[in-house]
């Protein structure tokens, strides 16, 4: 019984969609397709990867430079 | 279409080949159209959804993975984007429910292609598609109307084949016993005389 019914479902008409924005919609993706890929902002990715160690060092530096006075506070 | 041309397709599409993108749009867009147009009853909305379903190809042409089956990540596509419609306007129906009670015309419409039939059997199938519930009439429509295998229609659907099979019977039993109403309905209908205007 079923058989048929899908049969009859494979046999219904199709729909075309409107061909003038059919043409406008092909036109549109073809031209952003052809479009370069976008890279991504250099500066700015170079930016955020050099801001991560620099404030990692300034940590650092300020942790010896605490550790240090803290030893000459005492040794004195 | 088979496996090789696709992944050519796929490769010159994530090169930017617009002739491979003309060789996809001409295999789907009428496919695709047709299962919008058939889920969501109206030629507007579903022209809005396809044009949306190729923009989205075309963004993430390049991202294509080298192996992705065109038809089943169209359909996905598309559907996707009728479930979020659907959403979304039922959420504004809700919101503007009180509005439209007051409105002269009811909101229920004849489908296109219920309106487009050629004969009674095919106005009687589109108008069963049409009362279904979402989930019965996308599987009869992947399946039955745009002929794709199961396992791809149980991808487009994010179900498993199983439950894509057991979703389908159902749905074809619903649709041979909404058939056999409108069969046995229809002779009773024809001998009704319309009401004389009052």
């Amino acid at each position: 019984m079923s058989e048929p019914l899908m049969r009859l479902l494979a046999d219904l008409p199709v729909a075309s969609p409107d061909r003038a924005r059919a043409d406008r919609t092909r036109a549109r993706c073809r031209a952003r397709l052809m479009r370069p890929a976008s890279r991504p902002p250099a500066v700015a990715n170079t930016r955020v990867r050099l801001w991560q160690p620099m404030i990692a060092v300034l940590g650092v530096v300020y942790l010896i430079a605490a550790i240090v006075q803290a030893f000459l506070v005492l040794s004195s | 279409m088979d496996p090789d041309t696709e992944a050519a397709l796929v490769d010159r599409l994530r090169h930017g080949d617009p002739d491979a993108f003309d060789l996809v749009y001409d295999a789907f867009n009428v496919r695709l159209f047709t299962f919008l147009a058939r889920l969501t009853r109206r030629r507007d909305v579903a022209e809005d959804l396809l044009e949306e379903t190729w923009l989205r190809l075309v963004k993430h042409a390049r991202r294509l993975r080298p192996d992705t089956r065109l038809g089943p990540w169209l359909f996905t596509v598309a559907r996707n984007l009728y479930v979020s419609f659907n959403r979304s306007r039922v959420l504004e129906e809700s919101a503007t429910a009180g509005l439209i009670a007051l409105w002269p015309f009811s909101p229920d419409r004849v489908s296109p292609f219920e309106a487009a039939a050629t004969s009674e059997l095919e106005r009687r199938i589109e108008r069963a598609l049409a009362a279904m519930p979402t989930a019965s009439r996308e599987v009869l429509l992947l399946v039955g109307v745009a002929g794709l295998s199961h396992a791809d229609a149980a991808d487009v659907c994010g179900i498993t084949p199983e439950a894509l099979r057991q979703r389908l019977h159902r749905a074809r039993e619903t649709l041979s016993r909404a058939l056999d109403r409108d069969e046995a309905a229809a002779p009773a209908m024809r001998g009704v005389t319309p009401c004389p205007n009052r």
